[in-house]
C-alpha cells in the first residue's frame, strides 16, 4: 500500500531504488504537516505508530490519485516530475511549499492565471488535495538526496558494479594484498548479502569500528594490554585484559600501538575508482 | 542615505535613556584595542590575532579557569563579542549577555513562542544594538542593554530550507548579512540593512544577470538553472576600510553534485568576491573552485594582511578553502599570489592564469562513486594569522572522499548525489603566506581538530583538538604548551580581551562558555 506512491517517476531516473525511497517517502508524509519539517534523514521508516501509518497510507494513496491528475492536466507545462519546462518549477515554488492543505495551490489550479498563460482547472477540494499529496510527495523525495538523507543505501549494486570479477579478484590476491588477511570463503563468505551495496563498498574501502589495540610498559617493567582508547599525546587510556579501565601520563609509560586497520588506511591513498568498481564487483559475487 | 544616518546617530548620542557608556564606539571598529572583541572576527582583518601578550609562552602552562558561564544551551556555535566588559553570546533563536569579568548573567534572550533549539555564529553590534540571524531565517535586532527585540525582518524564505547563522558585519552603518542553505535549489545574497530600521539598502546576488556577460556564460541557458541558485553566504566576510572593499565568499552551486545540469564555471559560487559595501557592486571576482561539484564552499573567512611579497609591497587576502588549496591573493585586484594545495587534492587538473584551479572532469560524482582527495581540507571554523611569524594557521583533515551522483539527469534538484569521507587525519598547519609551503604541523596523534583558531602576541596559537582537548601551542614550532579537557563538543573557537589587568581567553564549548585567565597573583602589580 505505501508502495503505490511509486508509480514510475517521469525525468528522476530513480527506478529500483525508488521503491524503497518510497517506503520512506510515506512517513515523510505524516511529517511533512508539521511546522518544520525535520531533515529527511530523520525520516526513517519504522518510527509511526498504527495511527500514523494509515494516515501514511491515505496520504501515499492520495498522492497516487494526485500523481495522475498531474500527469494528465499539468506535465504538459510544469514536467511530469514537477520540476518545470514551459511552466515553473513547483518543487522549489515558494508557493507550493508553504501551501497548507491546498489555501495556496487551490486557489491557482481553480482560477489559472491568465497573465502568464496558464487556464483555470476545475478540480474539486478533494483533488486539489491531491495534487497537494502529490506534490509534497514529490519535494520529498528530491529532499531525500541529501548529504544526510538514507537514499543511497538504495543503490542497487548492478550500478556500483561497472568493473569485472577478474580485475577484482586479480587486485585482491596481487597488488591489494587482501588475501593475506581475507579470504572469500572465510571471513568474506556471503559477505554481500550482509551488506548493502553502498554500505558494502564504503566499508571495504575504511572498515570503521576496529579499535587499535596497545601494550602499555611501565616504569617497573610491568605491561598492560587491551583496547586504546585514548592516546591524545597528553595521555593514555586503555581497556584492558583484565577488564579494567586503565589510564597514564604519557610522558610516563611506553606505548605500542597496533593499528588492525593499518593496511586499509595504507590502501586507501592507493586505490584508483577503477581499483574500487573493480573489488565491489568481485565482492558483490561473494553471496 | 549617509546624511539620514548621521542624522540618526546624532538623535541617538543625544537620547538620555541610552547608555553611552555601555555602547560600542565606531572607532573601535577600525582601530579594536586589547580591551574589546566587537566582532566575529575580532576587528575587520580577519586575523584572529591579538596584540596582548599577559598570556604567553613563558606562562602559559599555569593557565587556569576564571569562570564557566552555563548557557544550558548545547551546542553553541557562537563567537561572543565583548563589548565594554560584557560579553554577548547568541543561540539559534536565544542570546545571552554575560559580565565578561566574572561570567554572571547579565540578561537572557528567548524569541516568545520559538524553540531555543538551533545554533547561531555570533552577533553584530551597533552602537547600542546587536544583530543576530535565526534558524528560521530572520535578522533580529535587540537592544543590548536588555535584551529586548526592536525588530525583525525575514531574510530567506525557510519553506524552501533557507536558514540564517552567519555572524552580521557591521560596516559603518550598514548591517550586511547573509543567507545559508542547500537542500533545495535556493540562490545566495547579501543584504545591507539600514541598522536602525531594519529597511534593505541593497542586495548583491550571487547569479549573475544576462549584462554580467563573463559571469551570465558561465551558465547553460537551455533551462533555467542559473536562477536557481547557489552561492550561500553563510560565513562573516572581512573589510578593509582604505580600500573601502568588503571581502565575502560563496558556497557552491545547486543542484550540489550534480554538474552535468550546469556545464559552465557557474560565477559567482564558491568564489571570493570583492563588494562595494555602500552599493554592493562587485569589483572583482576569484573562483577558488569553479564548476564545483563536491559542496566545496569559499565561505572560509578572506584574512587580510599587508607586507613585502617576492620584494614588492603588497595588500594581501589569504584563505584556506575547504577544497583543500590555500591561497595568497592580491586584495585590489583578486589576482593570486599563491594557489598551493595544503593537503592532496587530486580534483585540480591544474591553474589558469589567474590561478584559479581547473577541476578535472573525471573527478565528477558518478553513478557508480569516485574516489577524491582535497575535500573537506578545512571547513568554516576560524584560521589565524600571525603577523610575527608570517604563519597562516589552519585546521586541515585529509580524507578519502567516495562521491555518488544518485539523481543524474537535467532535472536533478537539490544535493542530488551523496558522500562520504573516509580514513580522516586531522591536522593543525602552519603555511608560510610568502610560499605556501607548510612550515610545520602539529599532527600529534589526535590534534588538529574542527575548532576556531586564536594567534596572541604572547607567542601563543590557541585551538581545540580531536581528542577534544584546549590546546596553546607554541607559535613558531606547534608544541603543546596548555591542554585542558573541558568535556564537550566545538562549535566555534576562542577570542580573548583584557580588562582591569587581566587578559581572558574565552572559549565556547557545548553549552558552556569558560573563561581562562592566569592566577591573580600572576597579574596583579601589573
Amino acid at each position: 500500500m505505501r508502495f503505490s506512491v511509486c508509480a514510475p517517476i517521469g525525468g528522476i531516473h530513480v527506478k529500483k531504488s525508488a521503491l524503497i525511497a518510497c517506503a520512506i517517502l510515506a512517513v515523510a508524509f505524516a511529517l511533512s504537516a508539521q511546522e518544520a519539517a525535520p531533515p529527511a534523514g530523520a525520516a526513517r521508516p519504522g518510527g509511526p505508530g498504527a495511527g500514523n501509518a494509515a494516515q501514511a497510507a491515505a496520504q501515499a494513496a492520495a498522492a497516487d490519485r494526485g500523481r495522475a491528475a498531474f500527469k494528465q492536466n499539468c506535465a504538459a507545462c510544469h514536467a511530469e516530475d514537477a520540476t518545470g519546462g514551459r511552466g515553473p518549477d513547483l518543487i522549489r515554488s515558494s508557493l507550493v511549499r508553504h501551501d497548507k492543505n491546498g489555501d495556496l495551490i487551490g486557489p491557482v489550479v481553480t482560477g489559472g492565471r491568465a497573465d502568464k498563460g496558464m487556464p483555470p482547472f476545475p478540480f474539486t477540494d478533494s483533488q486539489i488535495s491531491d495534487l497537494v499529496a502529490f506534490l509534497n510527495a514529490q519535494i520529498a523525495l528530491f529532499d531525500l538526496h541529501t548529504r544526510f538523507g538514507p537514499y543511497p543505501n538504495d543503490i542497487p549494486a548492478e550500478r556500483l558494479a561497472t568493473g569485472t570479477v577478474e580485475a577484482g579478484k586479480a587486485y585482491f590476491n596481487g597488488a591489494g594484498g587482501c588475501s593475506g588477511c581475507h579470504s572469500p570463503t572465510g571471513d568474506l563468505a556471503g559477505i554481500a548479502k550482509k551488506y548493502t551495496p553502498p554500505d558494502l563498498e564504503v566499508r571495504f574501502l575504511y572498515p570503521s569500528g576496529t579499535p587499535s589495540t596497545a601494550i602499555v610498559t611501565l616504569p617497573s617493567g610491568e605491561k598492560f594490554e587491551g583496547t586504546l582508547l585514548l592516546n591524545d599525546g597528553f595521555n593514555v587510556a586503555i581497556n584492558g585484559k583484565d577488564g579494567w579501565y586503565h589510564s597514564w601520563p604519557r610522558s610516563a609509560v611506553k606505548l605500542e600501538v597496533h593499528d588492525p586497520l593499518a593496511a586499509h588506511a595504507a590502501l586507501l591513498d592507493k586505490y584508483t575508482s577503477e581499483d574500487m568498481h573493480n573489488i565491489f564487483t568481485y565482492l558483490e559475487t561473494l553471496k | 542615505m549617509k546624511k539620514r544616518s548621521a542624522l540618526i546617530l546624532f538623535l541617538i548620542l543625544l537620547a538620555p535613556s541610552i547608555s553611552r557608556a555601555q555602547a560600542l564606539d565606531p572607532g573601535k571598529m577600525l582601530k579594536p584595542s586589547t580591551d574589546t572583541w566587537p566582532t566575529f572576527n575580532g576587528d575587520y582583518t580577519g586575523r584572529r590575532y591579538s596584540r596582548l601578550t599577559q598570556i604567553n609562552k613563558e606562562n602559559v602552562s599555569s593557565l587556569s579557569l576564571a569562570w564557566a558561564f552555563q548557557s544550558h544551551a548545547t551546542g553553541l556555535q557562537s563567537m561572543p563579542l565583548e563589548v565594554n566588559g560584557i560579553l554577548y553570546i547568541s543561540g539559534g533563536n536565544q542570546a545571552w549577555a554575560v559580565d565578561a569579568r566574572t561570567g554572571r548573567q547579565v540578561w537572557h534572550f528567548a524569541r516568545p513562542g520559538m524553540a531555543v533549539s538551533g545554533s547561531n555564529k555570533g552577533f553584530a553590534m551597533w552602537h547600542d544594538r546587536l544583530y543576530l540571524t535565526t534558524p528560521d531565517a530572520q535578522l533580529l535586532c535587540l537592544d543590548a542593554k536588555d535584551g529586548k527585540m526592536l525588530w525583525q525582518i525575514q531574510v530567506d524564505d525557510p519553506a524552501l530550507k533557507a536558514f540564517g547563522g552567519v555572524a552580521p558585519l557591521v560596516i559603518r552603518d550598514h548591517i550586511i548579512v547573509g543567507t545559508s542553505g542547500d537542500t533545495a535549489d535556493l540562490p545566495g545574497f547579501l543584504l545591507s540593512v539600514d541598522p536602525m530600521t531594519g529597511k534593505i539598502e541593497w542586495r548583491w546576488d550571487a547569479m549573475p544577470k544576462p549584462d554580467d556577460t563573463v559571469a551570465w556564460n558561465s551558465w547553460p541557458h537551455d533551462t533555467n538553472v542559473v536562477t536557481r541558485g547557489g552561492g550561500m553566504t553563510w560565513i562573516t566576510g572581512t573589510y578593509d576600510p582604505e580600500l573601502n572593499l568588503l571581502y565575502w565568499g560563496t558556497g557552491n552551486p545547486h543542484p550540489v553534485e550534480n554538474g552535468d545540469t550546469r556545464p559552465g564555471a557557474n560565477l559567482y559560487t564558491c568564489s571570493i568576491v570583492a563588494l562595494n559595501p555602500d552599493t554592493g557592486k562587485l569589483v572583482w571576482y576569484f573562483q577558488s573552485s569553479p564548476h564545483d561539484s563536491h559542496d566545496w564552499d569559499t565561505v572560509m573567512t578572506p584574512v587580510l594582511f599587508d607586507g613585502t611579497f617576492k620584494g614588492q609591497p603588497r595588500k594581501m587576502l589569504a584563505q584556506a578553502n575547504k577544497n583543500g588549496l590555500f591561497f595568497v591573493l592580491d586584495r585590489t585586484n583578486g589576482k593570486a599570489l599563491i594557489s598551493e594545495a595544503f593537503v592532496p587534492a587530486n580534483w585540480v587538473k591544474g591553474y589558469d592564469d589567474r590561478g584559479q584551479p581547473i577541476p578535472n572532469p573525471d573527478k565528477e560524482p558518478k553513478p557508480d562513486g569516485v574516489l577524491v582527495t582535497g575535500g573537506v581540507g578545512t571547513n568554516w571554523q576560524a584560521p589565524s594569522y600571525d603577523p610575527e611569524t608570517g604563519l597562516f594557521y589552519v585546521n586541515s583533515r585529509e580524507t578519502m572522499g567516495v562521491f555518488y551522483l544518485t539523481m543524474p539527469g537535467k532535472s536533478a534538484e537539490g544535493w542530488a548525489g551523496r558522500d562520504f569521507f573516509l580514513g580522516s587525519k586531522s591536522m593543525l598547519k602552519a603555511i608560510d603566506v610568502q610560499t605556501g609551503k607548510i612550515r610545520w604541523t602539529a599532527d600529534t596523534e589526535g590534534r588538529g581538530g574542527q575548532s576556531g583558531i586564536l594567534s596572541t602576541a604572547g607567542h601563543l596559537v590557541f585551538t581545540a583538538d580531536m581528542s577534544g582537548n584546549l590546546v596553546a601551542l607554541d607559535a613558531s614550532t606547534g608544541k603543546a604548551l596548555w591542554h585542558m579537557y573541558p568535556g564537550g563538543s566545538f562549535g566555534t573557537g576562542p577570542m580573548t580581551y583584557e580588562l582591569d589587568g587581566r587578559q581572558y581567553v574565552v572559549f565556547p564549548v557545548d553549552g558552556v562558555v569558560y573563561g581562562f585567565a592566569l592566577p591573580h597573583a600572576e597579574t596583579s602589580g601589573r
